[in-house]
């Protein structure tokens, strides 16, 4: 083997071993513009009402994608926009936003709102599913760090049973909740940071 | 809504119009359609809006009911579920273990959510599903085998076939698919109106077949995980005729049946049955059954036959309440029942029980996640239950990779094994 060969060989080396490290982080499937559009740069919205996807759970995004694909979870922003989007690419899409980091939470906060969401959040027990820091695990999402707003319209529309092909437990788990307490929940998850 | 609401509550009061019934029906509902409920009390019964008017507890969550102070910081939550294809190459089959000379392959793949296996004409299978909403027609050429959606869209259907029909019921639909075998793009009848489904999605997916009587077996769940339920609807087995005609309650105080077959000698149903949550790891236990026409399985007062409930009370709970055949273990989820009656499988596994179990989430140490064998006397009696196709969950490091759900004897005697988790169905064949 010549030097230059061996040279050759230790870089593909390298990029191979390093290659899976970065690729993630590093290059967003083709789809990923489409998603930011709404979802914001890097997965992090900028819009009201509008979600976070970035550092969601994989198996959370990639159920959604799955479901909004197939007409079960009805997001009329999004309808047809995955018609015929192999599982493949979805999955692809799921594994880059569950690899990004949601933005730090605005800093500042209404400090007894903030206290009766924390309560809230444990007596509701949230954190059973969604895990005791509230970042969400596999087909559960993160929360901690979500969009105020966001978290305040999805509970509303759970409530409303009007959150179409959404998980019946969840929806469940949110019978008889006043609205001052789904306001001072999406609070204190918002501005959690983890 | 309205209109449910108040043929809910007029129902009660036909049983009969106590206070306490009263409550739990107003309990139930959420806070949200108090109002609704109250007017439809009000209107109904006029002076005992009153006390329905009375600080109605919000109902605790469906799947937290019955959950005491001690789990408050569990984190056991429902296993996820994959929705996507997986291919027969990514499926670790090498790790299922089944008896010498039984022989295991995936038979088909890409079939995302596969649960129950109805058999057609001419090679066809259907296959219904839960979130993904799809029933699958996977046909069969003798070497491989391809699929297709038959329908979409649906809450979490299942099927059955009979004569050349294709029936599928969902939570909220009953549709009949007249001569599929020579017409396979007809368009479905649609029978919900006739067959009275109750409005609660809750444990309301299922399980149907039709028995040896040609009747349309179909259970209704209990709408929570432990409640007293909100008519007397659920937790109930019933059959119909085909068209949805001659409805009749079989059985009642049944949780949750997601799996049944009839014995081949005594043609009785049996059927398996999913105990409540959160009653610590080993209670209660899923259990199977022999259908009793007009017996009660005990639900809520009672689990396994002799388990009081702790939430749901009442005098002597497990008293007339019908036995199991065999406990099945606790939170296992047992799923789908086939009687062996083939002749490919050695003979003493002639009229075994197989049942998948799909694996439990509401225990700290799993179990489940295979197929066993019930070996009873047809009347039920000396049960005796054992592993036979394992190996997809590993109980050193608590790991897990597939869900047997529902099984199949095809006509050659080979069972078929649906993997709900991995979307695959299984082939388990005997050679000497």
């Amino acid at each position: 083997m010549t030097l230059r060969s061996k040279w050759r060989a230790l870089a593909f080396l390298g990029v191979a071993i390093l290659a899976p490290l970065f690729s993630a982080a590093q290059k967003p499937p083709a789809r990923a513009n489409m998603c930011n559009a709404c979802h914001g740069p890097n997965g992090n919205a900028l819009l009201k009402d509008m979600p976070s996807i970035a550092g969601q759970p994989k198996v959370f995004i990639e159920n959604q994608l799955v479901l909004i694909r197939e007409g079960m979870r009805d997001i009329p922003q999004m309808k047809g926009v995955l018609n015929n989007v192999p599982d493949s690419e979805l999955t692809e899409l799921a594994t880059y936003y569950a690899g990004l980091k949601i933005a730090k939470p605005p800093v500042q906060k209404q400090t007894d709102l903030y206290n009766k969401g924390e309560l809230l959040s444990k007596e509701m027990r949230c954190g059973i599913c969604h895990l005791p820091t509230y970042e969400g695990r596999e087909q559960m999402p993160r929360l901690a760090g979500q969009r105020e707003d966001y978290l305040l319209y999805t509970m509303r529309a759970m409530k409303a049973n009007q959150a179409v092909g959404r998980d019946p437990i969840m929806i469940a788990s949110l019978y008889g909740i006043s609205d001052e307490d789904l306001k001072a929940i999406s609070h204190y998850q918002s501005r959690l940071s983890n | 809504m309205f209109k449910h609401l108040s043929l809910r509550c007029i129902d009660l009061g036909k049983v009969k119009l106590q206070k306490n019934k009263l409550e739990i029906c107003v309990k139930y509902i959420s806070m949200r359609r108090f109002k609704q409920m109250s007017l439809a009390v009000s209107l109904s019964m006029g002076v005992l809006a009153a006390q329905a008017q009375a600080p109605a507890a919000a109902p605790a969550p469906a799947w937290k009911q019955g959950m005491p102070e001690a789990m408050a910081n569990s984190t056991l939550a429902p296993l996820a579920g994959k929705l996507t294809v997986t291919k027969a190459a990514d499926v670790p089959i090498n790790r299922i273990k089944l008896p010498p000379g039984f022989k295991v392959e995936v038979w088909a793949d890409s079939v995302p959510g596969s649960r129950a296996i109805a058999q057609g004409d001419g090679g066809k299978y259907y296959v219904g599903t839960r979130p993904l909403g799809r029933v699958y027609e996977i046909t069969d050429n003798g070497t491989t085998r391809t699929s297709r959606v038959v329908i979409d869209k649906l809450d979490q259907p299942t099927v059955a076939y009979k004569d050349g029909t294709l029936f599928v019921i969902s939570v909220d639909k009953v549709l009949r698919f007249d001569g599929i075998d020579k017409n396979p793009t007809v368009a479905p009848v649609d029978l919900t109106a006739k067959f009275n489904l109750p409005p609660e999605k809750h444990h309301n997916w299922k399980y149907i077949a039709f028995g040896p009587d040609g009747k349309l077996y179909v259970p209704f769940g209990a709408p929570c995980n432990i409640c007293e339920p909100p008519s007397a609807e659920y937790a109930q087995i019933r059959r119909y005729n085909a068209d949805g005609s001659g409805m009749e309650v079989l059985a009642r105080g049944v949780r949750n049946t997601v799996g049944f077959d009839w014995h081949p000698v005594t043609k009785e149903l049996w059927f398996s049955n999913h105990g409540r949550d959160w009653l610590g790891d080993d209670t209660p236990n899923d259990t199977m059954h022999r259908l009793k026409v007009g017996g009660h399985y005990g639900f809520p007062s009672c689990h396994q036959g002799n388990l009081p409930d702790p939430d749901v009370k009442k005098a002597k709970p497990c008293d007339g309440i019908e036995q199991p055949v065999a406990l099945m273990g606790p939170h296992s989820a047992t799923m789908g029942v086939t009687f062996y009656t083939g002749n490919m499988f050695p003979a003493e596994y002639r009229n075994v029980l197989f049942n998948a179990r799909k694996g439990s989430w509401n225990r700290t140490k799993k179990i489940g996640h295979d197929v066993v064998m019930v070996r009873a006397d047809a009347d039920g009696r000396n049960a005796k239950v054992e592993p036979f196709m394992t190996g997809f969950s590993n109980e050193a490091d608590q790991t897990w990779w597939g869900r047997p759900a529902y099984l199949h004897q095809m006509n050659d005697g080979a069972l078929l094994v649906s993997d709900e988790q991995n979307g695959v169905i299984y082939r388990v064949s005997y050679s000497k």
